[in-house]
């Protein structure tokens, strides 16, 4: 019986020449039927592979290709069952991680996203710096995204969240014109939602590089403020408008209130610092960059504004400390992004 | 009462002089010549996107700068002699200036101590050393000084300074990234040729780093290459483009700083032993306020807040600050671009740059052009352009700028892909001309409709011991309660060079009290209550 659905070959054939072929000495039609496979001749593939099984039913390098040849010719419900027993199952770690990998596209294709979520997950906890594990996931978290979408979009078109989410996506794309109008439609739609004036904001201020943009957003946030009087990063996001204007004493205030709300909010207590170091005040300073740091070991400009902090207030030392923390943290060790980046400039055109 | 309130309202405003008004009259002063530099559509590579610089010089010593303007591939760079009157007539070829190829920035400076100003081009590919002979002609003399270069080089900002205080003039050289149009990737090829999800030309990031050079003026005519022996070399790692020669640390000997793209900035502090120690980061030039390396463009100096202390602008690319460096005393400076106003456009990519005193208020303002780097840029009809209008900042005197850009005249808001920058006084009126180098238009030359409403002083200074040029002499001038103070510089902008001589608004004050100048060599003049409203020769002592 030949599914509705069938797997691209192609991805699982790729997958499987990163696979060590059976050692050597093994049974000769396993690796042959191993090798029919990878050349993508999966009827010979299946004959070589049978063949194997009846000699010996528990080779693990014939049962796994076996159930990769079903799922690469598009009998992905026979192979299931072999494929999730030899990723539960197998005591090769490739054959297990290939296993797992043609199990998740299999799922996906038959349309089964939900089932293959799960999958996912063990996937990425068994092999977290897999590529091929991350890709699918990736793959199977964006369909689930585009299938929860549609179901929206399809059963409450005229929902304030269909706007909501449009504009997000319009977010991502970089269209900030267009996400705001859709947080409009959304404000009018629902105007208690909580987080829609926020959004709006900073869809005003991301939409345009000047200063035109400034009082308008910081209407926005106001009124979030109004709908939730205990948003710390509205808070912020006044101040952090103040800032711009050239207002750090209005703006003070704001980022101060912001860090009352939420005593971890790095940003705001990185702004507030950055006030105080400007106003000489070193001593309210520095206790708020030292707690930024403290948070977030690795936040760059926590570390330079603490070093430009410690120079004014004439601690040389320490602030000599802190410049070399932050050429650490911006020089990472050499590795192949490196190499990869000093390659670029050499390659000829045509390469 | 109600009456005299509205009577003191109405004759405060009568009182209030009109702002600036700047007009375009670079045509009908005769720079009419375009002037190539790559694609205007789309550019192909990294090379068309930088170029060039423009200076204002007084080659013949006639009193009134000159005009020159470089040109990218295609084009030659031209020398516009000032004829008074508002007008330049082209003496390129009669001066033996006519040139080919990419043209990347400017700076002048007497390199011979014979009393005319020198030229050096820098170029993507050969730089050039013109010698001024007497002001009748300029010989390039690049292999004779030992300026000529073993290899491909994509020099770009320059600046004459004399280093080692030995009065002749040293010669610093930026130097971009190693590029070739043979190796060099095609838009879109790697993820470095691209911008906002377009293929565009390549780089910088991607392309490999080129070190900077520093050549020591031997006194005879010829050039020694002393990159590697001064550390200059050991600073690896930047994109560098401007160059800004002072004395950034106030201890008598001139500094190095240099802007790069997309990469920290860099300031060689002269160590008075023929070395310099690179130290931006400590002192707080590297960076913007975050710690990110930004996109250095153009470098421009003055003391804006008026506490002696020279400051330091630098503009940037699109989606970042340019940003305002108040110097806090000992070489050490703060990031202020927020508190001093200058943190809202974000759309410009920023290029030339200048502090000048366009009211003679006795406040320096700021002048910026600007132009993208990927003419694509308006396939998404954002509010960031390939060809953009120029910006213009009012000081307020209280530490801040206020953006007049507007409201100051017509030409500033004309678009174009604007690059190198200059300033200075065509015509002797202590008014400031602004000279632009636009990307394949003629160049713009922005004058005002009428005087600037304060007094003024314009300082040329003659050094003896010294440079001929007075290059890294500091002047203060003590006017109406006040002392502003300011340097002689070769370079600067974007790989353009300013006039060399000062020029000082002084407000209402109608005589300076003082002028004091501290000289290069070390030696100290002082002149006394001087009558503003004219130009003064100061000779070194």
């Amino acid at each position: 019986m030949m599914p509705a659905t069938r797997l691209c070959p192609a991805a699982l054939v790729a997958l499987a020449l990163m696979l060590p072929l059976p050692s050597p000495g093994a049974d000769p039609p396993v690796e042959q039927g191993v090798a029919a496979f990878q050349h993508g001749r999966y009827s010979e593939a299946r004959r070589l592979l049978q063949e194997a099984l009846k000699s010996d039913p528990h080779d693990e390098h014939a049962r796994a290709f076996l159930a990769l040849t079903d799922a690469a010719t598009g009998h992905c419900r026979d192979a299931g069952p072999a494929l999730a027993d030899r990723f539960q199952h197998s005591a090769s770690p490739d054959l297990a991680r290939l296993a797992g990998l043609a199990l998740v596209q299999c799922l996906v294709t038959e349309g089964e996203t939900a089932a293959a979520v799960p999958l996912v997950e063990q996937l990425q906890a068994k092999y977290p710096d897999d590529a091929d594990a991350l890709y699918l996931a990736a793959r199977v978290h964006m369909k689930a995204f585009n299938d929860a979408t549609r179901r929206m979009f399809e059963k409450t078109p005229s929902s304030y969240r269909v706007n909501q989410l449009s504009a997000e996506i319009f977010e991502t794309q970089n269209k900030f014109a267009e996400a705001a109008a859709e947080y409009r439609k959304a404000i009018a739609k629902n105007p208690q939602a909580l987080n829609l004036h926020f959004r709006l904001g900073r869809a005003i201020l991301l939409q345009s590089h000047g200063p035109e943009s400034l009082a308008p957003a910081r209407k926005e946030f106001e009124a979030e403020l109004a709908l939730n009087a205990e948003d710390a990063a509205a808070e912020f996001q006044i101040g952090q408008i103040l800032n711009s204007e050239a207002k750090p004493e209005e703006a003070l205030p704001y980022f101060q209130k912001a860090l009352a709300l939420s005593p971890d909010f790095a940003e705001a207590a990185l702004a507030a610092g950055r006030i105080r170091v400007q106003a000489k005040q070193f001593a309210g300073a520095i206790p708020l960059l030292e707690h930024v740091v403290a948070l977030q070991p690795a936040n760059e400009p926590a570390h330079y504004s603490l070093m430009i902090a410690y120079r004014n207030s004439g601690q040389m030392d320490k602030a000599r400390t802190e410049q070399q923390v932050l050429q650490k943290l911006q020089h990472p060790p050499e590795g192949e992004f490196t190499d990869f980046l000093k390659r670029l400039g050499e390659k000829a055109p045509d390469k | 009462m109600r009456f005299v309130a509205a009577f003191l309202a109405v004759a405060l405003c009568a009182a209030a002089p009109p702002g600036p008004d700047f007009r375009d009259i670079g045509m009908e002063a005769g720079l009419t010549a375009s002037f190539p530099n790559g694609g205007e559509r789309t550019k192909e590579y990294i090379i068309e996107t930088t170029g060039s610089g423009v200076a204002f010089l007084d080659y013949d010593n006639d009193g009134y700068p000159d005009i020159f303007v470089l040109s990218g591939n295609g084009g030659t760079n031209r020398m516009y002699h000032n004829d008074r009157h508002g007008h330049f007539s082209d003496v390129t070829a009669a001066l033996g200036l006519t040139s080919s190829g990419w043209s990347e920035g400017v700076c002048a400076g007497d390199y011979d101590n014979d009393g005319y100003t020198d030229l050096f081009v820098t170029a993507w590919g050969q730089n050039h050393l013109y010698r001024n002979v007497s002001g009748k002609r300029f010989e390039d003399v690049t292999a004779k000084a030992h300026l000529a270069q073993d290899r491909v080089r994509y020099n770009t900002g320059c600046a004459f300074l004399d280093y080692d205080g030995d009065g002749h003039l040293d010669l610093f050289v930026a130097n971009y990234l190693k590029f070739d149009f043979a190796t060099t990737p095609k838009a879109g090829s790697n993820p470095y040729c691209f911008y906002r999800n377009m293929a565009v030309n390549c780089g910088p990031r991607g392309l490999p780093f080129e070190t900077n050079l520093l050549y020591h003026n031997r006194g005879d005519g010829t050039f020694e290459d002393v990159s590697e022996r001064s550390g200059i070399t050991r600073a690896e790692g930047h994109y560098s483009l401007a160059v800004l020669a002072q004395d950034v640390n106030d201890d008598g000997l001139p500094d190095i700083y240099v802007v790069g793209d997309q990469t920290a900035a860099t300031l060689f502090i002269n160590q008075g032993n023929g070395t310099f120690s690179e130290e931006a980061v400590i002192r707080g030039l590297a960076f913007d306020e975050n710690g990110r390396e930004l996109s250095g463009m153009g470098l421009a100096s003055a003391d804006y807040d008026g506490d002696g202390l020279l400051d330091i602008f630098r503009s940037d690319f699109s989606d970042e600050r340019s940003l305002l460096y108040r110097n806090t005393g000992g070489g050490q400076f703060d990031d202020v671009t927020q508190a001093a106003g200058l943190a809202h456009n974000t759309r410009f990519v920023n290029w030339g740059c200048a502090f000048l005193d366009f009211e003679n208020s006795g406040w320096k303002g700021l002048v910026i052009v600007n132009g993208h780097v990927f003419p694509e840029v308006d396939r998404q009809h954002i509010d960031i352009h390939s060809r953009d209008r120029g910006q213009l900042y009012r000081n307020t005197g209280k530490g801040a700028f206020e953006d007049i850009s507007e409201q100051a005249g017509p030409a500033l808001l004309v678009p174009h892909s604007a690059r190198g920058l200059a300033i200075g006084d065509i015509d002797n009126d202590g008014t400031l001309e602004i000279l632009a180098n636009n990307q394949n238009e003629p160049p713009s030359l922005w004058k005002q409709s009428r005087r600037a409403p304060g007094h003024w002083l314009l300082l040329t200074l003659a050094g003896s011991r010294s440079n001929r040029s007075a290059i890294g002499a500091r002047v203060v001038v003590t006017a109406g309660g006040r002392s502003q103070v300011d340097e002689v510089r070769s370079g600067g902008s974007y790989l353009s060079q300013n006039d060399l001589r000062l020029h000082f608004g002084l407000g209402a004050a109608e005589r300076a009290d003082s002028i004091a100048v501290r000289w290069p060599s070390g030696a100290n003049s002082v002149l006394k209550d001087v009558a503003a409203d004219r130009m003064v020769t100061i000779n070194e002592p």
